[in-house]
């Protein structure tokens, strides 16, 4: 008995050491899905101090580097969700339409069992991202999943790029418009909130460039304009230094947006869910917008009623690059399972499928040339699982990140919580299963009850 | 070559908008050969190269050597596999159009103790919901009403027809939610006092209603034995409930943690009712105990997290195999709405947990059909069973098997729905960027 | 305007019920004024700073100071002689961080701002301008609490939200505040702590919000320098009460103070301090021992929580009560599973009972702080930390001399030495063991003392009695709500009334039950035309009540609430 306890203290021990770690591992003789070169039968894959370093056969494991045996198994890339709401203490700060200001980043929950919960589903990688309740939400963390650590720091991708959500349609007239009766309260509102917002930007940028300009000037007598932290991440958006990423649902207001950023030269945009993205596949295609969409959600809300689950194959083979996102600490559990459905839905190769979950959202995040797929220089983050992954048969056996193993199913004990409420007697059972309110609208439930 | 492209898809189009009046094609009904089959009955194994020829809205035939009557409608099903139509255990699917708006909501009635609430009365024949579920081969499934201690009456339903007395598949049961020890939410922030407290005070209003209902009974059952021409006044609750108490009705409860399965174990140990737990989210808890008081369950959904902070991370994916290797009878629900249609996905991953195959399909299949009494019609292929099948290109549980054939009660559906035919208009859009 | 109205109304009835009427109480032990202000305690053990102890020495107070201090010291005549012998003196307690005397009326929340996204900051919480000495109540009943327990001096900083106000080193006796103040201004408290519905109300919202602030006014400041040097020709700086708070802070000459309990709340501060430089004082501290290292390179001091978590044994015990005989039961899964996670909570709990020790072993100075302490737990709470390998010494370092340095008190406090302020406390045996009660204190001079009167049981089983009246508050996601109680009747058949301060709505409220010293009533709410069904459990521990509020489905929320002594 007590020596269990010894044992998962000393793992969990283990674990907080190796957090930000670089570690050696070598994969012996599995298939390797690398997504970007094909398959591989009977391959070994080498990690050294966090990158694959080799892909090859007959490869030897250097002293001190594990070595797992993919015999039989599937190895493929660790899966990157472009859609997420785990590891964040705060969500949405939802009593502002613009809140360009705020930082998910600010609010990293290394403690949340939910991490672990994804690892165990293969992925490596989350966008944590900001809610959706403003047209202009906050900027968002993107995440490498290193459980085991209380440390906010070790979990954020260094030098991954700065991303923002945006977010149109119900949701942010329905806080702002109906709940505090102010802009927006239509589609037509979301439009100019998002004109004004890079309209006072451009004014603003234009502001401090005259100061700068001017002030080491001799005799300059002017005063700074105001510093404004949430006009200052506006403008760093209109200098393409952030990539939006967009709630949508509705066709219409997904070209509306396309509109805005073409009138503000602002090219990289990513829209999230986007149900009715089919509708204007042609015109995210010439945009060169991604789309990062649900597997098969529909119908929770009147705006996704009119969708199809044949969504992500058409924007793929209209040439939008897609990804599937989970939104949820559910089904993060199990994106293999929900990029399989576009071979259901419209019959996409296995590969095509595969991108959905690995390289396309890390093009979406602008991490491609870091992770997403098996290539030597990338970063070690990989998945192996027993069968096929798009298989319903598949079981994620081990998950690595940066050459480190953080999910080992054979020999992981059961209770992965970090840090354990010393109040809580009685444990929270969640009823599942609850479309009707968008993980997205976390941190606003309150808004609406009465 | 472009243009001939353009022109395919013109005369598509013209096509699909000549067939497409209202919103989908008509079903078609007769004498159908399904030939050269694999066909899994479920009940009787697997029959190779097999033919199930469907007349009158039954199987009139099947089996490997099949004579195929005269004008019977042949399908070629070679390569492919017949499997009986899919029973979710237990959702919302015909109550609910749009959730996040009420006006479409129709699962949830004001009152705590409203068993008389029909579910059938509210089951929308012409949901849009539904044909985007049967096409992937979920063909019937059990619409459930929701909210306070006795929510209503739930009823099964084949997912083809135009009124509920068409779709009607033969079951009516009464719900109940047992009172929860758990907590609801993050937001819940009662004591464990309270929490106790309020269980108990649930407890004891279920027991007063319960008492109430024997009462009815004793008496309905008195003034009937003595030929009284009197009656009891009208009390639709407790008339709802009758049957429930002289057995003739199905009580399904909903219940998930622990203490409570163990609490609504020892509350029907001593009815004489024919009970069945639903839920069961931490059944694997105890699975020896809800074996051994041999309870029926209709577990899910199976894809969703586990119930607490500790648990192991797959518990809601092993859950149904534990408590099916424990002795218990186990039936898999999605308890979804629009995506019934990943009933078999919440098997699948059942199965890859430790159920297995084998006894997941059944899980979806004749035991759901089992424990509503309609395995006379429903749940597996035999002869003379209702015609209630589909035909896939692969195993049900893989993501990317596709359903080529689905019949319900003899009826050939058309495969398609909503997604299908925004699929057709939208994949290659006319006109593309440019008009 | 009305709400408005009402609040202020409201003011007047806590300060009218709860300030001024324990006024009259405590008042009255001081209204006979001391002979002398010159003592002498003598025979008594001195331990004038951790490890510099003198057995039984002489102590001498006049004008407020220690005098001398020695084993052999000459007692001036107009002394009153203090014999105590085989007693134990120490330097006054200091409290790093603290709400000790500070008179806050709960406020509530005022919904009806304009514009919810751009509210007033003293709505927002942002009301760093605000000075903690215009809060202080000497009379208020935590100050006697304190100093019963041998606090001295205090931290003291204003409640509220994300930027409360300045602090200031108060002494915990005198009449009017500003006798209590020793010093003011000395920090900037600050909390990631948002505001009820509107910005900024999550600590996303906060910590943007506090960049955007600290950067507008490193802006301000400047400008304002350039323009006191030659501002002819220069637009006139607009005064901001808001932005000049921080310039203290920004010229490094105090620290912001930032309450920050959890591991992640103390990452956060120093995610801010990385980003805007300020010198930092973490106070509050309850999970640090993961991030020590972090702590140490941020070069902040610290005050860790007098508030620790409780550690239930029972479960144990009744365990062993199942034992029948000494025959081994085999653990069911379930019952393994229990102990399992039994010893994940109670390592989590030691965790912290072992703190201080952790911060002492990695060489981190440190203070308490008791922003969330309850006066009746911290005398044990010490104790426990001593339990858990605090030393003695380490654990009076921490009261005395290491708040004194982290304060910058060193000169005048911390140690028994001739020439500091006269802030001791005595205790009959040494206070670290458990059975120790204190018996006088002095703070700046004065002597308050301590009978240890009996606290009246309550004998197991009997029902208290709630007939009176009753200020309470409880915090729902739309803000706190605040009123009063009336419990009227008797036993078995009371009746009550409650009237909510800031609809100014009476309501009767039904189903009064008491079981022992548990309170459960309930009544209902007109919600948007909904009556809600609402449910309070609350257990009455002496004068005051704390529990739970149900409201219908919408989940629990925290009630607490105090007797308002009757005229």
């Amino acid at each position: 008995m007590k020596n269990n306890i010894t044992l998962i203290l000393a793992l969990l021990l283990a674990f907080a050491a190796s957090a930000q770690q670089k570690g050696d591992v070598l994969i012996k003789n599995g298939t390797v899905l690398t997504i970007t070169n094909g398959d591989l039968a009977e391959t070994d894959v080498l990690i050294r101090d966090g990158k694959i370093s080799k892909i090859g056969k007959g490869l030897k494991a250097p002293s001190g580097a594990k070595t797992i045996d993919a015999t039989g198994m599937y190895v493929m890339p660790g899966i990157i969700d472009a859609h997420s709401h785990i590891a964040l203490d705060a969500v949405n700060e939802a009593t502002s339409p613009v809140t360009a200001e705020v930082f998910t980043g600010d609010a990293v929950d290394p403690l949340d069992v939910s991490i672990y919960r994804a690892l165990a589903g293969g992925v490596t990688t989350s966008h944590a991202m900001h809610g959706s309740a403003n047209a202009v939400g906050g900027q968002c963390e993107t995440i490498k999943h290193r459980y085991g650590t209380v440390d906010p720091e070790a979990l954020k991708m260094k030098g991954a790029p700065r991303t923002i959500k945006f977010a149109l349609g119900e949701n942010p007239t329905r806080v702002h418009g109906a709940g505090n009766n102010m802009v927006p309260r239509t589609r037509m509102g979301v439009e100019a909130v998002f004109r004004n917002s890079f309209s006072e930007a451009q004014e603003y940028m234009a502001a401090w460039n005259e100061y700068n300009v001017n002030k080491s000037k001799k005799g300059f007598k002017g005063a700074p304009p105001k510093y404004d932290l949430r006009l200052e991440t506006l403008a760093d958006i209109l200098k393409g230094e952030i990539i939006i990423h967009c709630h949508s649902y509705r066709a219409d207001e997904i070209y509306m947006l396309m509109q805005v950023c073409k009138d503000f030269g602002i090219k990289r945009l990513v829209f999230q869910h986007v149900n009715e993205g089919f509708k204007v596949a042609p015109e995210l295609a010439e945009f060169g917008a991604g789309a990062s969409v649900f597997a098969d959600w529909w119908a929770y809300k009147f705006e996704v009623y009119y969708s199809t689950a044949y969504n992500a194959t058409i924007l793929s083979e209209n040439g939008v690059v897609t990804s599937i996102n989970s939104d949820s600490g559910e089904l993060i559990r199990h994106l293999y399972h929900e990029a399989a459905k576009t071979q259901k839905y419209g019959g996409l190769t296995d590969k095509d499928a595969l991108s959905m979950i690995t390289i396309n959202p890390a093009k979406q995040l602008g991490i491609e040339d870091r992770v997403g797929s098996i290539e030597e220089g990338k970063e070690g983050d990989i998945a192996i699982f027993n069968n096929h992954p798009l298989s319903i048969y598949a079981i994620p056996m081990y998950t690595i990140i940066d050459g480190v193993l953080q999910f080992d199913r054979q020999n992981d004990p059961d209770d992965m919580r970090i840090y354990v409420n010393p109040e809580e007697k009685i444990d929270v059972t969640f009823s599942q299963n609850d479309h009707t309110v968008d993980r997205c609208m976390q941190g606003t439930e309150f808004l609406f009850k009465n | 070559m472009k243009n001939l492209k353009h022109i395919f898809i013109v005369f598509l189009l013209v096509a699909f908008s000549i067939e497409v009046s209202g919103q989908n094609a008509k079903g078609k009904t007769g004498t159908f050969a399904l030939t050269n089959a694999t066909i899994e009955t479920v009940t009787n194994g697997t029959i190779n190269n097999g033919t199930i020829v469907i007349k009158d809205g039954i199987i009139a035939e099947i089996g490997a050597n099949v004579t195929i009557p005269d004008g019977a409608e042949q399908i070629d099903c070679s390569g492919q596999t017949i499997y009986p139509g899919m029973i979710e255990g237990g959702g919302r699917l015909g109550l609910v159009e749009v959730n996040s708006d009420p006006r479409t909501r129709d699962y949830n009635e004001i009152g705590d103790v409203i068993p008389q609430m029909k579910a059938l009365t509210a089951v929308n024949p012409n949901s849009v919901l539904i044909p985007v579920t049967r096409v992937s081969g979920v063909t019937t499934s059990l619409a459930v009403p929701a909210g306070g201690l006795f929510p209503g009456t739930a009823s099964l339903v084949n997912l083809h027809g135009y009124t509920p007395d068409q779709m009607y598949a033969g079951f009516e049961g009464i719900v109940m939610n047992f009172p929860a020890t758990g907590r609801s939410s993050r937001w819940d922030r009662r004591s464990d006092e309270e929490i106790k407290k309020e269980a108990e005070k649930a407890l004891k209003k279920l027991n007063e209603v319960w008492q109430r209902a024997n009462e009815y009974h004793r008496i309905d059952s008195s003034l009937k034995a003595s030929g009284n021409a009197a009656k009891l006044e009208y009390y639709p609750e407790m008339e709802a409930l009758l049957p429930v108490v002289r057995g003739e009705r199905k009580l399904l409860i909903e219940v998930n943690a622990a203490d409570d399965i163990e609490a609504a174990i020892e509350w029907v140990s001593d009815k004489d009712i024919d009970v069945v737990f639903t839920g069961v989210s931490e059944g694997w808890r105890k699975a020896k105990e809800i074996a051994e008081a041999d309870i029926p369950v209709i577990v899910g959904p199976v894809l969703s997290i586990p119930n607490r902070q500790y648990d192991r991370y797959d518990r809601a994916y092993t859950n149904p195999g534990v408590m099916q290797k424990a002795g218990v009878k186990v039936a898999i629900k999605s308890g979804d709405a629009e995506n019934v249609r990943n009933l078999p996905y919440n098997a699948g991953f059942a199965a890859t947990y430790g159920m297995g195959k084998e006894e997941a399909l059944k899980a979806i299949t004749i035991i759901p059909a089992e424990i509503f009494g309609v395995d006379d019609k429903l749940g597996s292929l035999e002869k003379g069973k209702s015609a209630t099948l589909f035909v896939t290109d692969g195993d049900p549980f893989e993501t990317k098997t596709q359903v080529k054939y689905v019949f319900i009660e003899g009826w050939m559906i058309p495969l398609e729905s909503r997604h299908t035919k925004l699929y057709d208009e939208f994949l290659n859009r006319q006109p593309g960027l440019e008009k | 305007m009305k709400r408005l109205h009402n609040a202020v109304v409201w003011k007047l009835v806590i300060i009218l019920f709860i300030g001024v009427l324990p006024l009259s109480l405590y008042g009255q032990d001081e209204k006979i004024a001391p002979v002398t202000g010159t003592y002498a305690i003598t025979n008594v053990n001195i331990t004038q700073a951790p490890g510099r102890t003198i057995q039984l020495g002489t102590v001498v107070v006049k004008d407020g100071m220690i005098t001398a201090v020695g084993k052999t010291v000459s007692i001036p005549a107009d002394a009153k002689i203090i014999k105590a012998d085989s007693m134990y003196l120490y330097a006054g307690f200091i409290d790093g961080l603290s709400h000790v005397g500070v008179d806050m009326p709960k406020e509530e929340e005022d919904q009806d701002v304009d514009d919810p996204s751009n509210p007033p900051n003293d709505i927002a919480g942002i009301q760093p301008d605000r000075d903690v000495r215009g809060l202080l109540n000497p009379a208020d009943k935590s100050v006697d609490d304190w100093r019963k327990l041998g606090f001295t001096a205090a931290h003291v900083v204003p409640e509220g939200r994300m930027l409360p106000g300045s602090g200031a080193i108060v002494l915990l006796s005198g009449d009017t505040p500003d006798e209590m103040v020793y010093r003011s201004g000395t920090s900037l408290f600050s909390q990631l702590r948002g505001a009820s519905g509107i910005y900024p109300n999550t600590v996303i919202g906060v910590m943007a919000k506090y960049r955007d602030l600290y950067r507008n006014a490193s802006y301000a400041k400047s400008y304002k320098q350039r323009y006191e040097q030659d501002g002819a020709g220069m637009e006139r700086p607009v005064s901001d009460r808001v932005l000049e708070a921080f310039y203290p802070v920004i010229d490094k000459r105090i620290p912001v103070a930032f309450k920050a309990e959890s591991v992640l709340d103390i990452q956060r501060v120093f995610i801010l301090k990385n980003d805007l430089g300020f010198n930092l004082m973490l106070g509050e501290v309850k999970q640090g021992w993961d991030v020590i290292d972090k702590i140490k390179s941020a070069n902040a001091s610290v005050f860790l929580s007098l508030e620790l978590p409780e550690l239930k044994e029972e479960k144990e015990k009744d365990s062993t009560d199942t034992d029948e005989g000494d025959t081994k039961k085999e653990l069911t899964a379930a019952e393994e599973e229990q102990q399992r996670l039994d010893a994940r909570k109670k390592e989590m709990i030691l965790n912290h009972y072992k703190q201080p020790a952790l911060f002492t072993a990695n060489g981190v100075k440190f203070g308490f702080s008791t922003l969330e302490a309850k006066s009746k737990d911290i005398k044990s709470n010490l104790s426990k930390m001593v339990e858990n390998g605090l030393s003695e010494d380490a654990a009076l370092t921490a009261l005395t001399t290491a708040p004194a340095q982290l304060l910058g008190l060193s000169n005048t406090m911390g140690t028994v030495d001739a020439g500091k302020i006269a802030n001791l406390v005595i205790s009959d045996k040494p206070y670290f063991d458990e059975k120790s009660n204190v018996k006088m204190v002095f703070v700046d001079g004065k002597l308050f003392e301590y009978d240890d009167k009996p606290k009246k049981k309550k004998s197991d089983g009997e029902d208290i009695d709630p007939i009176g009246s009753w200020s309470y508050s409880t915090e729902t996601p739309q803000g706190t709500t605040t009123g009063t109680l009336k419990i009227t009747g008797e036993a078995g058949d009371y009746s009550g009334e409650m009237t909510n301060s800031q609809t100014g709505e009476t309501t009767s409220i039904s189903d009064i039950a008491i079981s022992g010293t548990s309170m459960t009533y309930s009544f209902q709410i007109n919600a948007g035309g909904n009556m809600l069904s609402i449910s309070v459990s609350v257990t009455i521990d002496g004068e005051t009540f704390d529990g739970t509020m149900t409201v219908g489905s919408y989940g629990s929320f925290p009630v607490e609430g105090e007797r308002i002594p009757e005229q």
